[in-house]
């Protein structure tokens, strides 16, 4: 089993002022380490409207490379604006992650809008930075990764990777809706596409992890992060109903590959759960693996999947 | 070339209709056998949910005359898409194919959206028993938005040609509202894909292959193909994207063009439908063609007034 000591939280949303777009939320972090400072992406919401729903924006956190608890900047504006009318990106984009590819940074995000039948449907865009991911433009104004025969609705959470020339998103597909209490709530299981230009993708069509704690499990933040000679992927899980509490909320899993796509799931490994009390007490998601300066860290989000921000833990080791 | 029209030929109204739809008969396609002709249409139930439309596909078989009616499916033939997937709220249409001992049915799915009416994608299933039931590949579209086609993907029309699968389509190339408060409105432009399988697809992502003729904003929509002479013909509608439903010359109108090349095409309209004289049934709009060829002569079934509510009717293409 590996140990994470938890450090503690590290950003709070609700203390930043002086934006309307950024109330509560500071989900799905996601790193891009400079000379002195880590860039940690995230994903936030303005206050709900008269209908109670939400939109989501990504913005960024800049965080001293010495000390991650030392905030230096948030970013002025969100790094992309929503897409237009009846684009797939309208009401959100949700999560992010990041990549270098040369002189730009590249960002691989999740769009949303808003379904009749079903709350919503997401699908994979892409867009670029040239300024060292302060600001974003999309590609085009569709996704880079949608449905398809075998992936019919909800692609969100990428995850991108490079490993050699290949690149590789991880992300999750949504498998059913399932009615729960007559409220449609999604399924969705951890997938993987490649790609030689990050562009066009191929999708692999199957589930990587195989599902533990009951078969409509949902699947989450695949983080693969190379070490020691293998792959090794940290994600969450919940199960598909009652979930926005402690019983049935948010873990996180752990599995490993010697390939990218044959994956081994070994929860009891992952090292890090719920805290007996504090900020991550009822659930722990969305983990994002770095190294940095030697050290192997790890930020999460706590209770209400990040609705009050992120923490981080320490790897006591190395991933082997 | 000229078309010659032989009226309305099936009016949905005076028939049973599978899966409690009793008005429209949209967009037919034509599947032909050896002693009659099978056309598939699409037609509509009241969603109990809410009052709104869902589509749904049925044919009926009609002699070789393309006259008498034999009989009109009385089951489902394909059901429509689970709760959340892009075919949830209608298939509308469905392009057939025989593909050996198999039917492919291209189809364009809806599914309803909150700030916009609707987006679409573009399924296959397939058929087994000569047409009478289809089977989805997948529950998602073989085709949907991407980078640059950003939304309604859709009414695919697909024919080999030379080994090669074509598929000609529609993209959206997005929505606005004339001013706030009133309903988005869309934009779609005919585009082409090609396959050596029929469900591999490559798009040539955004590219409108028929010129507008009435601007930016004119809609083109159910490209259909048929080789006459050597040469390739296109039929297919065009609208205003404003104000079409109701306002006489600005609703759907038969676009025509033709290639030789299958890459480069050329707009003739003048080759199109004439115009219906006062009164008809096609007098205020034409629209949804599909052209085919039966024992050597070549047909354009198309829709008229009130997007094929009544049902659809016939013209003779001579070369």
């Amino acid at each position: 089993m590996f140990v994470w000591k938890k450090r503690g939280k590290v950003f709070t949303p609700q203390a930043v002022e002086g934006r309307s777009w950024l109330k509560e939320f500071a989900q799905a972090p996601a790193t891009l380490v400079f000379d002195d400072f880590v860039r940690v992406y995230f994903s936030c919401r303005p206050p709900a409207d008269a209908n109670g729903q939400y939109v989501s924006y990504s913005a960024y956190v800049d965080l001293d490379r010495g000390d991650l608890f030392k905030v230096l900047r948030v970013s002025d504006a969100p790094i992309l604006a929503l897409g237009g009318l009846g684009e797939f990106d309208e009401f959100g984009t949700y999560p992010v992650s990041v990549i270098r590819a040369g002189d730009e940074v590249r960002a691989y995000y999740a769009g949303w809008t808003r379904c009749e039948s079903v709350p919503f449907d997401v699908a994979i865009g892409c867009a670029v930075s040239h300024d060292q991911g302060k600001t974003f433009t999309r590609l085009g104004r569709g996704p880079v990764l949608g449905r398809s025969p075998d992936e019919p609705f909800v692609l969100s959470g990428p995850k991108i990777r490079r490993f050699n020339d290949l690149w590789c998103l991880w992300y999750i597909a949504g498998r059913k809706w399932k009615r729960v209490a007559g409220r449609p709530e999604p399924v969705y299981k951890i997938r993987m596409a490649t790609s030689r230009d990050g562009i066009r993708w191929t999708p692999l069509n199957r589930d990587l992890i195989e599902s533990r704690i009951e078969e409509d499990e949902a699947q989450a933040s695949p983080d693969v992060f190379y070490a020691n000679g293998k792959f090794h992927m940290f994600f969450c899980y919940r199960y598909s109903s009652d979930y926005r509490g402690k019983a049935n909320g948010y873990r996180i899993g752990y599995a490993s590959s010697s390939n990218l796509t044959d994956w081994v799931r070994d929860d009891a490994k992952a090292g890090i759960d719920v805290s007996d009390q504090g900020w991550d007490a009822e659930m722990v998601s969305y983990p994002h693996v770095f190294e940095l300066d030697g050290r192997t860290c790890l930020f999460y989000l706590g209770d209400q999947v990040g609705r009050h921000g992120f923490g981080l833990a320490e790897l006591d080791g190395t991933l082997a | 070339m000229k078309l010659t029209k032989r009226g309305r030929i099936f009016d949905p109204t005076h028939h049973t209709l599978p899966n409690g739809c009793v008005q429209f008969a949209q967009s037919p396609q034509a599947l032909v056998f050896e002693d009659f002709v099978r056309i598939y249409f699409s037609t509509r139930a009241v969603d109990e949910a809410n009052g709104k439309y869902l589509s749904h596909v049925a044919f009926v078989d009609m002699r070789k005359n393309l006259r008498e009616v034999i009989r009109v499916s009385d089951k489902t033939v394909i059901p429509l898409g689970g709760l959340g997937c892009f075919d949830e709220h209608g298939i509308f249409p469905m392009n057939v194919l025989r593909h050996g001992d198999r039917i492919y049915g291209y189809t364009c799915g809806w599914s309803r959206r909150v700030s916009v009416s609707v987006d679409t994608g573009i399924g296959l299933a397939v058929s087994r028993d000569d047409g009478l039931t289809f089977q989805r590949i997948g529950e998602g579209p073989l085709l949907g938005a991407s980078l640059h086609e950003p939304c309604l993907v859709g009414d695919g029309f697909v024919k080999v040609i030379g080994g090669s699968f074509h598929m000609w389509y529609i993209f959206g190339t997005g929505w606005q509202r004339l001013a706030p408060g009133a309903a988005a409105e869309r934009t779609y432009k005919i585009g082409h894909a090609v396959s050596t399988d029929g469900v591999q697809w490559v798009k040539e992502e955004a590219r409108q292959i028929i010129a507008d003729r009435l601007g930016a904003d004119e809609s083109q929509a159910l490209p259909t193909v048929v080789e006459i002479g050597g040469r390739h013909h296109m039929f297919f509608c065009y609208r205003e994207s404003f104000d079409f439903r109701k306002t006489q010359g600005r609703g759907y109108r038969i676009g025509h063009a033709w290639s030789d090349d299958l890459s480069h095409w050329t707009r003739d309209d003048d080759c199109a439908l004439p115009e219906a004289g006062p009164g008809e049934w096609d007098c205020e709009m034409q629209c949804y063609p599909h052209a085919f060829e039966c024992d050597g002569r070549f047909f354009l079934l198309y829709n008229g007034n009130a997007f094929g509510r009544h049902g659809f009717g016939l013209a003779e293409i001579e070369p």
